[in-house]
């Protein structure tokens, strides 16, 4: 409200005053010479007094909220003393109800001599009423904020931090007020840090996301210049038409070292389950070690009482003995590097492999001895869909598994058959069935088939399935059990199929 | 040495029966090979004399069911049996079952082609009257009670802690009657007691 009122040639002021009542300003005037206080009828209301109350300064002032009472007398008195304007909210106590808040703007007004202290008084107890909430809410929000663990900054346009919450003060090390008004790329290594004004250039440019709405791990760089990893989402906001962007970070360094200790461990269970059934298979693969050896044994030792007979015609005899001798050298060397290979513990690498080889190389370990004990192997395999992206050891070792339980099972049957398949599943995956005819699975035990150190055999140590089913989902894949309607059970699991040999560049 | 008869190969390793037929050869001995128990069975009726030298693990038909069936034709074929490794309950059972020897692959060429010369000239059933077997009675007699109680349950395949529990003394304790017995016994393994022990007649049923 401007201090001086417009000329009576351009209003009528009675005109103007009644519109103002009606929109709910009402007008107050003091008298400083009397500290008389004249109150317009809607003042009155505001003030909850009666039309014809009378009314002084004084008894103004007691109309004010205590609270408020000095402030607003401090205002209008430097008011008056510097013969300026004040603008003042307080609250005015009301008999009958709750106190409510109104606000005062006045200016020093000279007249005929007298000067005066006159203005309006306007209710605000809805604003009020509306910015408390608006506190409550901005307090909520930001208990919230600093409530959950990850830090949460806002940026400008600019890459000027606006806001730095509790948790982005424990992960860096700023506090609140070393990071608001500074650049964000104080909180990145090189070369983000040098780069970061760009990246948001380009984006404002562009429009292109790079890391927005996706999240992403980087590294940041705390107050002590130490790196950490990350995992940063963004989201962007317009407020007041200036684009502002809200990071959430979280410090991954105790996520990746648990990470790390998990793997470390897994690992460690899968060798030692390659171990155990090593063991189980330790019998089966003497008998097979001691063929060759026993034939090599054999041609050595015709060779020797051959040369002791030393005729020329035996020459080509213990020749060609000695050929054959060697033969199985290198099958028994074959057999020790296939054991050394399983046992072994190699680096988790995954490789395009022919699903076809690495069911028989494991069969080569696994069914040792199964046709001694009369079972029928059978393979169906899909020669079209046959390449597996897979760590090599470790699916053997799941099929090594499921072939050992499938002779397992079969001991007590009549009829011993397995079938290994392979075929096309769904979603670029390539399903392997391994089938037998044996006892099957007790209902009671199908839900626990993959529990850790969950055993129906008498020396299992209850690792097989387990670390089994968690290989194939660390590649992606399924693993699960059906019933063979004729008897007997099938383990199925799936591998995620690797691109044909043609297409390997384009993939 | 010239004797009489075929040497019957019975293998399903195709790399044991052709070093085998190579070995024997080597020998002076004609062999007639088998890939399975069930050929040779089928093959039985028109073979002439001679002796058997059979894989014990087999598909469909193993060594002991082969010795089985072969009791219950009229033919007598002398039997060895070969064994991967030394499972000594297998090795008693086959020779309950009438095996002659039994020998653990890989084998000394002498001692297969020795059991097999002998088998050949009808040595095999005089066995226990020969110096041999009174020698190694005599090697049995020399055990002390407790070392006789030893070797039976060493013959019977259990295990040293097995035979502890049986007689009530610690393992230690058997660990020492054991090894007193393989001296007695001039045995260089588990396999070649059960063997001697077979030929003292201590196992017989």
């Amino acid at each position: 409200m401007p201090s001086h009122i417009p000329p009576a040639t351009t209003f009528d002021d009675t005109l103007l005053q009644h519109g103002l009542e009606d929109s709910g300003i009402g007008a107050w005037d003091l008298n400083l010479a009397t500290r008389e206080l004249a109150l317009s009828p809607t003042t009155r209301r505001l003030f909850d007094l009666t039309p014809d109350e009378g009314i002084d300064y004084t008894r103004f002032l007691s109309l004010i909220e205590p609270e408020d009472r000095e402030r607003t007398e401090h205002a209008i008195e430097r008011a008056i003393a510097d013969g300026t304007h004040f603008d003042i909210q307080y609250r005015i106590l009301t008999p009958h109800r709750a106190s409510h808040w109104v606000r005062t703007r006045s200016a020093v007004v000279k007249q005929n001599g007298g000067t005066h202290l006159c203005g309006v008084v306007i209710d605000i107890e809805e604003q009020k009423q509306l910015e408390a909430a608006l506190r409550i809410r901005e307090g909520h929000l930001r208990s919230i904020l600093e409530t959950i663990p990850d830090a949460m900054i806002v940026i400008d346009s600019r890459g000027i931090m606006q806001f730095f919450s509790q948790a982005a003060v424990r992960q860096f090390g700023y506090t609140e007020r070393e990071a608001i008004g500074q650049n964000v790329s104080m909180l990145m290594p090189n070369p983000d840090s040098a780069r970061h004004d760009s990246y948001l250039a380009r984006y404002r440019a562009t429009g292109e996301r790079h890391i927005i709405g996706i999240g992403r791990i980087v590294s940041g760089k705390r107050k002590d210049g130490t790196i950490f990893p990350m995992h940063l989402s963004i989201g962007e906001m317009q407020t007041e038409g200036e684009p502002y962007f809200t990071g959430f970070v979280r410090d991954l360094t105790e996520y990746q070292q648990t990470q790390a200790r998990m793997q470390e461990l897994q690992s460690e269970l899968v060798h030692v389950s390659r171990l155990t059934a090593m063991g189980e298979m330790a019998s089966a693969l003497a008998h097979e070690l001691n063929q060759p050896l026993a034939a090599i044994s054999n041609y050595m030792k015709g060779s020797r009482r051959l040369l002791a007979s030393d005729t020329e015609d035996n020459r080509q005899k213990i020749e060609s003995a000695l050929d054959r001798a060697a033969e199985q050298a290198i099958r028994a060397g074959q057999i020790i590097r296939r054991l050394r290979d399983f046992v072994s513990r190699g680096e988790s690498e995954k490789r395009v492999e022919k699903a076809s080889k690495l069911i028989e190389e494991a069969g080569a370990l696994g069914l040792t001895g199964a046709r001694e004990q009369g079972v029928s192997l059978h393979f169906n395999l899909d020669p079209d869909h046959d390449l597996v992206l897979v760590d090599r050891v470790q699916i053997q070792q799941v099929l090594v598994n499921l072939f050992r339980n499938a002779l397992d099972a079969m001991t007590e049957s009549a009829q011993r058959t397995m079938i290994v398949t392979s075929s096309r599943a769904a979603n670029d995956m390539i399903e392997i069935a391994v089938s037998d005819t044996g006892h099957g699975i007790a209902k009671e035990h199908q839900a626990r088939m993959f529990q850790t150190f969950f055993t129906t055999k008498t020396t299992g140590m209850g690792v097989g399935l387990s670390i089994s089913r968690t290989i194939i989902e660390a590649h992606g894949g399924r693993m699960w059990t059906e019933d063979n309607p004729a008897g007997g059970a099938t383990f199925r699991f799936t591998l995620p199929a690797a691109p044909s040999e043609g297409l390997t560049d384009a993939g | 040495m010239p004797v009489e008869g075929l040497v019957y190969v019975i293998d399903d390793d195709p790399a044991m029966r052709d070093s085998l037929d190579f070995l024997l050869d080597a020998a002076g001995l004609k062999a007639r090979l088998f890939d399975s128990a069930v050929s040779f069975l089928e093959a039985l009726p028109q073979l002439g004399p001679g002796c058997i030298v059979s894989d014990v693990r087999m598909p469909n038909l193993d060594g002991l069911e082969l010795l089985k069936r072969l009791r219950e034709t009229n033919k007598s074929l002398p039997i060895i049996i070969m064994t991967g490794h030394g499972d000594i309950p297998l090795a008693v059972e086959a020779m309950k079952l009438g095996a002659i020897d039994f020998i653990e692959k890989p084998f000394e060429d002498d001692r297969l082609i020795g059991t097999i010369t002998a088998a050949l000239s009808g040595a095999a059933q005089r066995q226990k009257g020969d110096a041999v077997a009174a020698d190694i009675a005599s090697r049995i007699a020399s055990l002390s009670p407790r070392e006789r109680q030893v070797l039976d349950g060493l013959v019977a395949g259990l295990s040293n802690k097995l035979i502890a529990r049986d007689y009530d003394i610690s393992p230690r304790t058997i660990e020492v009657y054991r090894a007193n017995v393989m001296t007695k016994m001039q045995a260089s393994s588990i396999s070649e007691l059960v063997r001697f022990a077979i030929r003292g007649g201590l196992l017989k049923d």
